[in-house]
């Protein structure tokens, strides 16, 4: 009895060592999540309220900062300009990811050479890529030769070539770009999640006599739901918050025409040309607010299926 | 205790005062000062930290006491200064761009320097006005005192111009007939920048104006509509097209590769064009002369002391070294800067650019002017591509300088 007891006990304080020892582990990361991401959305949301300058706060506003901002004609370019680029930008990802990571699935030989060649561009810095895509993109520039190369002249188009310069394709070239550059990274969320489906569907639809078209969009597409959504989200919140290729290619102010004001932007303007850390603070809540609101839609339409991706 | 020394501090500020005026100075004596002193600015290029090191060993010549620590910053300047500002450890001395003068002035982070100006017997009126006000704050005092200066002035290709059959545009009725001739030969005359910055020169050459005396929109009226006008115009006839309309990043570059024969920038283009395209020829003139005669812009950066420096004393001398004649001969003569002074002589082959600030106005407004000029530069980009016209560029510039007087 005694000893069965004890041995009860000893196992109860193993589990509760072990336990304290998974808390322990993880207290650190909470801490600095608690302190660095929960803790500073608390105290931008107090700065916000305030006229806070490089010396602190000065007056309190109360809400009369957002007032401002739903006021403010650029903040609501900057908007549409974000809003825009993610609904295109998005779905291109997707697409591209998908189509790679179905192909990069298929190859045997080779294959891990295809997967880090595509995945390339997400490796290299955004902003080394984004100026030699400013180089590729000027009116002179190697984009503008290939189309001469397959015969249509540039200068005829209305933008004259101009398409980094011009306020209608500016916005367009940057999600080409980055439609080009996100994609590897999207790939390889897709590529975990197709080797985690069971070869015995795809078995069982060759015996019924699916050919591959029917299998993929029976089969593969539907099964890649948990991946779908993972990527449809990281994608929508990395969109949400592009800023490093707008003002590099555009500058602080977004040219040409505001075509490339994006809410980052548009904060870092508020944050670092204009001082105004409390107004820049609120822009921050309702972008926090934008991409909230758009993670619960995702959730709601794509389900909240376990990701089940390599582990 | 604390009684006490207030009561003392009172009774030495009634004593300043009543000193006052005659000599002054009374307790300073610069012979006496020592310690180290924190320097702070950026650094384009080696021939700028050599100049700099030169002046440097000057001022250590004279106050051997003062040691001078310089800690040049790399990266986003205004960014990294706020950071020091917002901790209270700004350097003691540092640089201060007059675009941003305005924003740092209104939050409190700069040292005024006119009572110390009088008091310790530094002339300032050896400063060029366009470039000394450019760090006058809304209350009238000094917050820095400008180490050097900028002005826009036209550069050209004289060879482009020959064959064309023309000289240089002296007025900018001449400007049009240029734009045409070149035009005539399949050469674009004009780089310019669709940019206030560049703009606004034209727009003070035209009598207009951006802001009033007493800092209101209402300076805005026909003359700045009519200047804008004029330069839009040169993008509608195919005169000017912008660096990114030439497949370039700058004015700079269109000149060096020959994509336009004419551009208006400062001192900063000669060392670009010696850099880069040392056998292309180009000459400096004045700006042409608009309906109101000459004008141009003035770009400058001052030395300024924090308000939370530690040494004030030790960095006042070091200021006004650097700012005084002795320091900016040596750190202007070898052509990385021109003189903000009318008593240091222009770098050879700076006469044009030097002579301008006679007739600059400073690039410097009203804290976050930044939206301004945004506000102008993309409305105006809007007109050249044919999607907006003068009047929206007015209204819209004038809207948001509104708006930046009016911040809650």
């Amino acid at each position: 009895m005694l000893g069965i007891g004890r041995a009860r006990g000893s196992l109860g304080t193993e589990r509760a060592q072990e336990a304290l020892a998974g808390y322990g582990f993880i207290a650190i990361p909470m801490a600095l999540f608690l302190i660095f991401n929960i803790g500073a959305l608390f105290y931008s949301a107090y700065i916000s309220l305030w006229r806070w300058e490089i010396l602190g706060p000065t007056e309190f506003l109360g809400f009369r900062n957002y007032a401002f901002i739903l006021r403010d004609d650029v903040f609501h370019i900057a908007i549409k300009n974000s809003i825009y680029y993610t609904i295109i930008v998005v779905p291109i990802q997707m697409a591209i990811g998908l189509t790679l990571a179905v192909v990069v699935n298929e190859i045997w030989r080779g294959r891990s050479f295809f997967r880090a060649a595509f995945y390339f561009p997400a490796i290299a810095s955004s902003a080394a890529i984004t100026v030699l895509y400013i180089y590729i993109m000027a009116p002179d520039g190697l984009f503008n030769h290939l189309l001469e190369l397959i015969g249509v002249n540039p200068l005829g188009f209305h933008n004259q070539g101009n398409w980094l310069g011009h306020s209608d394709t500016a916005l367009n070239s940057i999600i080409g770009l980055n439609a080009w550059t996100t994609s590897g990274t999207m790939m390889l969320f897709y590529l975990g999640q197709l080797t985690a489906i069971p070869t015995e569907v795809y078995e069982a639809a060759r015996a019924d006599g699916a050919g591959p078209w029917t299998t993929f969009w029976r089969i593969t597409f539907p099964l890649l739901r948990p991946a779908h959504y993972l990527v449809a989200t990281v994608s929508v919140i990395g969109a949400l918050q592009m800023f490093d290729q707008a003002y590099i290619a555009g500058g602080s102010g977004g040219d040409p025409a505001y075509s490339l004001m994006t809410m980052v932007l548009y904060l870092y303007n508020s944050a670092f040309r204009q001082f105004e850390f409390g107004y820049a603070a609120a822009v921050g809540i309702v972008l926090f607010v934008i991409i909230f609101t758009a993670t619960l839609v995702q959730r709601r339409l794509f389900g909240s299926s376990d990701w089940q991706g390599a582990r | 205790m604390r009684r006490w020394l207030l009561l003392l501090a009172a009774t030495a500020l009634a004593a300043q005062a009543c000193g006052g005026g005659g000599g002054g100075g009374t307790t300073f004596n610069a012979d006496s000062v020592s310690g180290t002193v924190v320097l702070s600015g950026w650094q384009a290029s080696p021939e700028e930290g050599a100049a700099l090191n030169a002046a440097l060993a000057g001022f250590k010549a004279k106050y051997p006491k003062i040691t001078v620590d310089y800690q040049p910053i790399a990266g986003d300047y205004p960014t990294a200064m706020v950071a020091k500002f917002s901790a209270h450890q700004p350097p003691d001395v540092f640089y201060v761009d007059s675009g941003v003068a305005p924003d740092w002035i209104k939050q409190g982070v700069l040292q005024s320097l006119d009572d110390w100006s009088s008091s310790r017997n530094f002339d300032t009126s050896q400063f060029y006005s366009g470039y000394l006000n450019a760090f006058k704050g809304s209350d009238g005092k000094t917050y820095g005192y400008p180490k050097d200066g900028n002005t826009l002035a036209m550069a050209y290709n004289p060879d482009m111009l020959t064959a064309a059959g023309v000289q240089p545009p002296t007025t900018y009725d001449e400007m049009t007939t240029v734009g045409a001739a070149l035009k005539s030969k399949g050469m674009v005359a004009y780089s310019m920048s669709t940019t206030l910055d560049r703009i606004l020169a034209f727009i003070y050459g035209d009598g207009g104006n951006l802001l009033s005396s007493d800092k209101k929109s209402d300076a805005i009226d026909s003359k700045f509509k009519d200047a804008v006008s004029f330069y839009l115009n040169l993008f509608k006839m195919g005169y000017a097209k912008s660096p990114s309309q030439l497949g370039v990043d700058w004015n700079g570059k269109a000149l060096g590769e020959k994509k336009a024969a004419i551009i208006f920038e400062g001192g900063w283009l000669d060392s670009y064009m010696k850099g880069t395209f040392p056998s292309v020829p180009y000459k400096w003139v004045a700006m042409p002369k608009g309906a109101s005669g000459q004008a141009t812009l003035g770009f400058t950066v001052s030395y300024s002391i924090g308000k939370d420096s530690p040494h004030k004393d030790a960095a006042w001398l070091l200021l006004t070294y650097l700012t005084g004649p002795d320091g900016m001969k040596i750190w202007t003569q070898g052509g990385v800067a021109n003189p903000s002074r009318k008593d240091v002589p222009a770098p050879a082959g700076k006469d044009v650019l030097v002579n301008s600030a006679a007739f600059a106005h400073p690039w410097s407004f009203i804290p976050g002017f930044s939206k301004v000029s945004d506000a102008f530069n993309n409305a105006f980009e809007a007109a050249v591509e044919g999607k907006g016209t003068v009047d929206d560029v007015v209204s819209k510039t004038k809207s948001a300088l509104d708006q930046q007087l009016n911040q809650p």
